[in-house]
């Protein structure tokens, strides 16, 4: 990527000299033409000398672009060696046929969850979908989206809606156990009048006072804020110059967008909405397939356009119409490697059998700890695989331990 | 998992890195061509001058001077044009794979920069996919709020856009003729019959409207040129003339049919994409599709709704997972297993731990619970109670 954009930078200057050149050769043409135009009267040879200048100037143009035109196609080379793949291997799918309006609810939903309310309005005015008033969870963004941009981006870092509302839902976030929101609220407001009022042993509104009121509630919660407790305490030995104190590193900037985000999250579990934009999270994770989807189909149609030529046309005509349509399968290939985050339900694939586990074939667990699926256990009891012994009884595929199908427990993940 | 494959992740860009490419290669070759004709008919013409100089009145030959100057000074005005332009587009050029050279220096998904990085590219992702779908002014909003103007390819879609509309709203070909012949050798090289099928179609109104010795001397001039590939069309076409437009003889009756309009519509989308090499679908489909079934589970197609995730893309029923509806399942050959209280990963770090009832969570959350209730765990989906001492520890290979 570094040598396409050194050629890029290349590029550029070759053109804008190639171009500048011709340009000027243009130039001198028609000055040439203009002062022959003046002298006519005067002398008989000025024609003939701006033939010769044409001559050379036509040979001019005609070299520099000759010559620019090869230059990028040089670099259009570039390109193509760094970007192979073509995109259009992969055979279009049919599945959003039909589907306009949960696509475009989905689209609308990614801007309201991102607090992008102008765009979300916008595009339900350009593509006619549904509008603000069809959308329960509009209101409800909009106030997610104020608090937290009063905590993250207010000049002041305005906490007073959000810790309020974090009161107002203390129940359902503490049966989520998210009960360490209202904590860290307390705690930024702590800090911002450590920051603005010293320590505030003066009357009333300081931190000192702000302390009092509100940590003791938090003493005994079983999340253990007594730690951090003690160590907010201790920054008021520093105040007011808190930020060269070995406290510094709590009041970095950073702690505003970070409250922000622990309340955005908190507030989508309380609704029940996803904590990150589903768009973004299927996207993100189309990052990751495309490429292997397009690297399968494309060796699948090399395949099938090879079995062609082998003229076994009714096998490669299934193929390609079976197989090479990725959107057609019941299940993908090939495994995708998708991070951890995107991981959201758990998938038991069976070590000895390599089959997904499902209903019929639920996943079990040997005196061991080790878990395989019901049908393996079942060839294992059978003893039609090698570690069989007699009697019912198995060895362990991963252990030296001993087992019988009746041990075995179902599991659910 | 949270590594980040930077070749697969520049394999998708292609089209990205070949649009603004090929619209500098075609700039480059018009004013190329442009120039060199120009200049050679400008040779022509005053060697021609020369010749006859002592023989025109002085008025002529200022004229024929002027003349010469004039279309010299619109080849300069045309060469100015097209160098900005030009440079505007290896410029674009440049953003873009400097964008995607950014790839580079990120160690980790999880990188704050990475996230901002796949936030852009959402966007552009996004305003492709309204540009196309003809939504302009969210596209427009859209490019305005990220300052991402140089990452869309407006003027493309604009084209196609208005090209299209003419077509199927104006029964005009006039744009797409003019199209055609500035891109005559790339449309022969992928062997389309385009222009021959505006051709057709202009025939066929002149025949519509009644102008038969039009229509016959139109056929003379544009259809025949493409005997050697087209003549059993051009020969089917001829019959047509035979025909009334109310005719219900079935191939002619087609011919009459202006729903072939937004068939040339479709034609001209389709090939002016293959130039360019954009698939037929917005990226946004490709990257959707594809990700929403490396995403799906048969849990999410569950109809207990305790199976779903409220963070899973594909469990949004209403949404994401109608789209997912029809789409394959994704593979696994490996197990993953997810812890339902933290969503945590399970493995050896962080075990799975079976309760007697045979529900499995993560030893941490587990842990987390018998530190709040005094040793014991409540099994969320089951609501039973069991010291943490009777979880028993599993193992994944």
């Amino acid at each position: 990527m570094d040598s396409l954009i050194r050629d890029c930078d290349k590029l550029a200057k070759h053109q804008s000299s190639a171009m500048n050149k011709a340009i000027s050769a243009v130039d001198a043409c028609i000055r040439s033409l203009d002062e022959a135009r003046e002298k006519y009267h005067t002398s008989d040879t000025c024609t003939g000398n701006s033939l010769v200048k044409l001559s050379q100037s036509q040979e001019i143009v005609s070299e520099q672009l000759r010559e620019l035109y090869n230059n990028v196609n040089k670099y259009g080379k570039h390109v193509e060696k760094t970007f192979k793949m073509d995109l259009r291997v992969i055979a279009e799918s049919p599945a959003f046929d039909g589907k306009r309006e949960e696509l475009a609810q989905a689209i609308m939903l990614h801007f309201l969850r991102s607090g992008d309310f102008e765009l979300a309005r916008r595009f339900s005015l350009d593509s006619g979908a549904k509008g603000e008033e069809c959308y329960s969870t509009w209101r409800q963004f909009e106030a997610m989206n104020d608090m937290a941009e009063q905590i993250r981006a207010a000049p002041d870092h305005r906490l007073d809606a959000a810790q309020e509302w974090a009161a107002a839902n203390r129940a359902a976030l503490e049966r989520l156990g998210l009960a360490g929101l209202e904590f860290t609220l307390h705690r930024l407001r702590f800090l911002q009048l450590v920051e603005t009022t010293g320590n505030g042993n003066k009357g009333s509104g300081g931190a000192l006072e702000y302390a009092r009121t509100w940590f003791p509630r938090f003493e005994r919660d079983p999340d253990g804020h007594m730690a951090e407790i003690t160590q907010l305490m201790g920054v008021l030995i520093y105040a007011p110059r808190v930020h060269t104190s070995p406290y510094a590193a709590m009041f970095a900037e950073t702690r505003w967008a970070e409250g922000a985000l622990e309340f955005a999250s908190a507030f989508c579990a309380v609704h029940g909405v996803a904590a990150h934009s589903p768009l973004a999270v299927s996207v993100a994770a189309g990052a990751r397939a495309l490429p292997i989807v397009c690297k399968v189909s494309g060796i699948l149609r090399d395949r099938s356009s090879n079995n062609n030529n082998s003229n076994t046309t009714a096998t490669a005509t299934a193929t390609r119409h079976g197989m090479a349509e990725w959107s057609q399968q019941d299940e993908l290939a090939v495994e995708v490697p998708l991070p951890d985050a995107m991981r959201f339900h758990s998938v038991f694939a069976c070590p000895v059998s390599k089959e997904q586990a499902s209903a019929d074939n639920p996943p079990m667990a040997l005196p061991c700890g080790h878990v395989v699926c019901k049908a393996s256990l079942d060839k294992l009891a059978r003893g039609t695989r090698p570690g069989a012994v007699a009697s019912g009884r198995f060895k362990c595929p991963y252990c030296p331990g001993m087992a019988t199908a009746g041990e075995a427990a179902g599991v659910h993940f | 998992m949270d590594k980040i494959n930077v070749e697969h992740m520049l394999a998708i860009e292609e089209p990205f890195m070949k649009v603004p490419l090929e619209q500098l290669k075609r700039e480059v070759r018009q004013s190329q061509k442009l120039a060199e004709r120009e200049m050679q008919q400008a040779h022509l013409a005053l060697a021609g001058l020369a010749k006859k100089q002592n023989s025109m009145d002085s008025a002529d030959y200022t004229e024929a001077l002027n003349g010469l100057i004039s279309r010299l000074v619109a080849l300069k005005q045309k060469l100015e044009e097209a160098k900005h332009k030009e440079a505007q587009l290896i410029q674009r050029s440049k953003q873009r794979a400097t964008d995607l050279n950014e790839l580079n220096d990120f160690t980790s998904t999880t990188q704050p920069e990475f996230q901002r990085w796949s936030r852009t590219r959402l966007e552009r992702v996004l305003i492709d996919y309204m540009l196309r779908s003809g939504n302009v002014n969210t596209a427009k909003l859209l490019m305005e709020k990220g300052n991402l103007e140089h990452f869309a390819d407006s003027s493309l879609f604009a084209l196609v856009m208005s090209t299209e509309r003419e077509l199927r709203e104006d029964h005009s070909c006039h744009g797409a003729l003019s199209w055609c012949a500035d891109n005559r050798s790339a449309l022969r090289k992928i062997q389309s019959s385009l222009e021959f099928d505006l051709r057709l179609q202009e025939f066929i109104e002149m025949i519509r409207a009644k102008q038969n010795p039009e229509a016959i001397a139109y056929a003379k001039k544009h259809l025949t040129s493409w005997s050697d590939t087209q003549l059993p069309r051009i020969q089917r076409a001829m019959t047509l003339l035979a025909f009334p437009p109310t005719t219900t003889c079935p191939p002619y009756r087609h011919m009459f049919d202006v729903t072939r309009w937004s068939d040339l519509a479709h034609e001209f989308r389709q090939v002016i994409f293959q130039l360019f090499n954009l698939p037929s679908q917005p990226l946004l489909y490709l990257l959707l599709q594809t990700g929403l079934s490396a995403l799906k589970t048969p849990a999410c197609k569950s109809e207990d709704p305790g199976e779903h995730n409220r963070n899973c893309p594909v469990c949004q029923t209403d949404t994401l997972g109608k789209l997912a509806q029809s789409l394959p399942l994704s593979h696994h050959s490996n197990s993953n297993l997810v812890c339902r209280i933290t969503g945590e990963k399970m493995n050896e770090d962080n075990p799975p731990m079976r309760l007697p009832n045979g529900y499995v969570y993560s030893l941490n959350s587990l842990t987390e619970m018998s530190r709040k209730l005094g040793g014991k765990v409540k099994c969320p989906r089951s609501g039973e109670t069991y010291y943490l001492a009777d979880a028993k520890k599993l193992f994944i290979s």
